[in-house]
C-alpha cells in the first residue's frame, strides 16, 4: 500500500472531508492504520481467550492493550470506560460462577441455600479476566480510532462502496433515532402520554412512542432511495476516495505476523502441545 | 428455483453433518460437537449460501435472484434496520430485566422485506458494527461473537418472508382457523418435546421432586409457574388467533418458534465458552437457577437459551408482523419480496400476484 503515496499524507482540512478524518491523531498509535488496530484488537481477544487461565490474559493484555494505551495517552479513559462497558457482564459473570458452579467440593463460604466455592471462584475470577481481556482491546480499539476512518479505509481495500455506506449510514441513523425518539416522546407526553407513572403504565406508553420512531424511518426509505439514485449510487464502477487513512509496509507485515501468531496459538491449543 | 433451494439446504446439511462428525459426535449422539455448534454452523451457512450461487450460475450464467434482493431500496433500509437492533437491544438489556433480547427486530424485517441473504448480512453487519465501529453510548464490546447467531436469525427470517409465513390472512373461515393452529401447536408442541428430551432431562425433572429440601420445593413452583405460563400461552394463541381470525398468527408463532430453538442452539456454546455462560442480561438468573440444579456450564447455558430465545423470537417476529402490517401496501410492494407480505385477498388476483407484479409496465 506504502506505494500509493499520496495516501500517506492525509489531506487535512481538504474540501469535502469531514474534519474529524482528515486530522491527524494525537499520538503515534491513533495515526496507525484502523484496519491495524482492529486486527490488534481482534487478536487481543482471541489469544485471551484461547490461551486461558488467568496470566495468560494479564500478560496479553499488558502487552497489547495497556501498553499502547500509555503510549497513546488513553489509559485513564480506557480503564474507565472498558470498566464501565464491561461491568454488567462482569458482575453477572462474576457472581454466577461464583456461586453456581456445578459439582463444586470445596465450599468457601454459604449464604442461604447458596455456596460459594472455591472451584467457582477460580473458575469465575478465570472468565472476568478474559471479559476485561475482550472489553479492553475493543476500547481501545475505538477510543483511538474515528468510526468513519475505519469504513474509509475498508472501501480503499476492496469491500462494496454499498456496504461502506450501510456502515457508515448505520452510525449516523443510530442517534438520528434517538434524537427522533426524544422528539416523539415529548409530541406525545404533550398530548397526554404517561411516561413515568406506574410500570405497567410506563410499559404502555412504549407502543406509542416506539410505533411511530419505526414506522416513521421506514416511510423515509422511499425518499433516500430516490435521493441516493439520482446522485449516481447505483453506478456501477469503483468511487474515488478523498482520502483515506494511511497505510505502511511495516504495518502490513505486523498484521500478518498477528495473524499468524493467533492462528499457532489455536493450533497449538488444539494439538495439545501446550495448554 | 426449486433445484437451487435444495441444493443450498442439502450443502447446508451435508455441512453440519461433516463438521458434527469431525467434532467427534454422531447423528444420534452429538453432545461431543455441541460446544462447536457456532463454527459449525458458520461453515454450513457459508455452505449453503455458496451451493445456492453456483447452482443459480450454472443455469443461468449470473446471480440475479441474489443481486435483485440489493437493490438501493434494501441498502437504505439496512441502516435504519441495523440502527433499531441497536437501540432496542441496547436500551432492553439495560433498562428491562426480563429473559428477552429483542435486538433482531430489524434483522427480520429485512429478512422479511428484501429476503434471506440481505437479512444475515443485516444481522452480521449489525454485529460487527456495534463492536467495532459504534461509538459509545451505543456500543456494546461482546456482541461481535454472536454475529453467526444473528446471520442464522436473518435467513430464517428471510426464508420465512419468502414463502409468506408472514403474509397476512385476515378473516379466514373457522375451519382454516383451527387448522392452522394445530399445526402450530404440533410444531411449538414437537420442537419443546425434542428440546426437553436432549437438554433438561438429564438434569431436570418438573413436577417430580427429588426428595433434597429446598431445591426440590422451589423446582415444584417453578414446574407449576411453568405450567401455568404455558396454559395461558396457549390459552392466548388460539384467543389471537379467533379474535383476530388471521390465520398468520399460526405461521408466525411457527417461525418464532424454530428461529429461537435454532438461534439457541448457536448461540448458547457461545456464551458458555467466552463468558461462562451469562451475557450480562436479564437472562442470567435463569442460568443461575439451572445450575443450581446441578447442569454444567454448557448445559446451563443451552437451558437458559432455549427458554429465552423462542420466547424473543417468537415476540420479535409478532412485533414485526404488526410492523409489516402497520406499512402501506404500496411500501411493502416495492421491496424485493413485498409482494409475498401483501395480503391476496384484498387482490383480485388471487394467490398469483407475483405474475401481476412482474408483468406490469414499467
Amino acid at each position: 500500500m506504502a506505494r500509493r503515496t499520496g495516501l500517506n499524507e492525509p489531506a487535512s482540512g481538504g474540501r469535502g472531508i469531514p474534519g474529524s478524518l482528515g486530522a491527524p491523531g494525537p499520538s503515534a498509535y491513533h495515526r496507525l492504520n484502523p484496519l491495524t488496530k482492529a486486527v490488534l484488537a481482534t487478536a487481543t481477544a482471541v489469544a485471551a481467550v484461547v490461551i486461558g487461565g488467568l496470566l495468560g490474559p494479564a500478560v496479553v493484555v499488558a502487552v497489547a492493550v495497556l501498553l499502547p494505551a500509555a503510549l497513546a495517552g488513553v489509559l485513564g479513559r480506557l480503564v474507565r470506560t472498558s470498566l464501565l462497558f464491561a461491568l454488567p457482564l462482569a458482575a453477572s459473570a462474576f457472581l454466577v460462577n461464583l456461586f453456581f458452579f456445578p459439582n463444586a467440593e470445596t465450599v468457601l463460604f454459604r449464604i442461604g441455600p447458596i455456596t460459594a466455592s472455591a472451584e467457582g471462584l477460580s473458575f469465575a475470577l478465570e472468565i472476568l479476566a478474559r471479559i476485561l481481556a475482550i472489553g479492553g482491546a475493543i476500547t481501545l480499539f475505538y477510543l483511538t480510532t474515528p468510526p468513519a476512518s475505519f469504513v474509509v479505509d475498508l472501501e480503499r481495500r476492496g469491500i462494496s462502496p454499498r456496504l461502506a455506506f450501510v456502515a457508515n449510514a448505520s452510525v449516523q441513523t443510530v442517534p438520528a433515532m434517538v434524537e427522533r425518539a426524544a422528539q416523539i416522546t415529548a409530541a406525545q407526553r404533550a398530548r397526554g402520554l404517561d411516561t413515568e407513572g406506574s410500570p405497567w403504565r410506563r410499559v404502555r406508553g412504549v407502543l406509542p412512542i416506539v410505533g411511530p420512531v419505526i414506522l416513521g424511518s421506514i416511510a423515509e426509505v422511499e425518499e433516500r432511495t430516490m435521493a441516493l439514485e439520482a446522485r449516481g449510487f447505483t453506478r456501477p464502477g469503483r468511487r474515488t476516495l478523498l482520502w483515506a487513512p494511511p497505510d505502511r509496509g511495516a504495518e502490513r507485515v505486523v498484521r500478518w505476523l498477528l495473524l499468524v501468531a493467533v492462528v499457532a496459538i489455536i493450533a497449538a491449543r488444539l494439538t495439545g502441545t501446550w495448554t | 428455483m426449486l433445484i437451487r433451494w435444495l441444493a443450498a439446504i442439502a450443502a447446508f446439511l451435508a455441512g453440519a453433518l461433516v463438521g458434527i462428525l469431525i467434532a467427534g459426535g454422531s447423528l444420534t449422539d452429538y453432545d461431543a460437537a455441541l460446544g462447536a455448534f457456532p463454527l459449525i454452523t458458520a461453515i454450513s451457512v457459508v455452505a449453503g449460501i455458496a451451493a445456492y450461487a453456483a447452482v443459480e450460475y450454472a443455469q443461468t450464467g449470473g446471480f440475479a435472484s441474489i443481486a435483485s434482493q440489493f437493490g438501493t431500496r434494501t441498502i437504505v433500509l439496512m441502516p435504519i434496520a441495523i440502527a433499531i437492533n441497536i437501540i432496542l437491544g441496547q436500551t432492553v438489556a439495560a433498562a428491562l430485566k426480563v429473559p428477552v433480547y429483542l435486538d433482531s427486530i430489524g434483522t427480520i424485517l429485512v429478512g422479511a422485506l428484501a429476503g434471506p441473504i440481505p437479512g444475515a448480512l443485516t444481522g452480521l453487519l449489525a454485529n460487527l458494527l456495534w463492536t467495532y465501529v459504534l461509538p459509545p453510548p451505543f456500543h456494546s464490546d461482546f456482541a461481535a461473537p454472536f454475529a453467526i447467531t444473528a446471520v442464522l436469525i436473518g435467513l430464517l427470517a428471510g426464508g420465512a418472508g419468502r414463502f409468506g409465513l408472514l403474509r397476512p390472512r385476515p378473516d379466514r373461515r373457522a375451519g382454516e382457523l383451527i387448522a392452522a393452529g394445530v399445526v402450530a401447536l404440533v410444531v411449538v408442541g414437537g420442537l419443546a418435546l425434542w428440546t426437553y428430551t436432549q437438554f433438561y432431562e438429564q438434569t431436570f425433572t418438573f413436577f417430580n421432586p427429588e426428595p433434597e429440601g429446598d431445591p426440590g420445593a422451589l423446582l415444584v413452583l417453578v414446574g407449576w409457574v411453568i405450567a401455568a405460563l404455558l396454559v395461558a400461552a396457549v390459552v392466548g394463541f388460539f384467543a389471537l388467533l379467533f379474535l383476530r381470525r388471521d390465520a398468520s398468527v399460526a405461521y408466525v408463532t411457527i417461525a418464532g418458534a424454530v428461529t429461537g430453538v435454532l438461534a439457541a442452539i448457536v448461540s448458547a456454546p457461545i456464551a458458555a465458552n467466552l463468558f461462562g455462560g451469562v451475557t450480562g442480561a436479564g437472562t442470567d438468573f435463569l442460568v443461575a437457577f439451572f445450575r443450581q440444579q446441578g447442569a454444567d456450564v454448557l448445559g446451563a447455558s443451552f437451558q437458559q437459551g432455549l427458554i429465552s430465545d423462542p420466547i424473543d423470537k417468537i415476540v420479535t417476529f409478532f412485533v414485526v408482523y404488526l410492523i409489516l402490517s402497520a406499512l402501506p401496501r404500496r411500501t411493502k410492494a416495492r421491496f424485493p419480496q413485498g409482494e409475498r407480505l401483501l395480503d391476496e385477498q384484498v387482490e383480485p388476483g388471487g394467490g398469483d400476484d407475483d405474475a401481476e407484479w412482474r408483468g406490469a409496465p414499467a
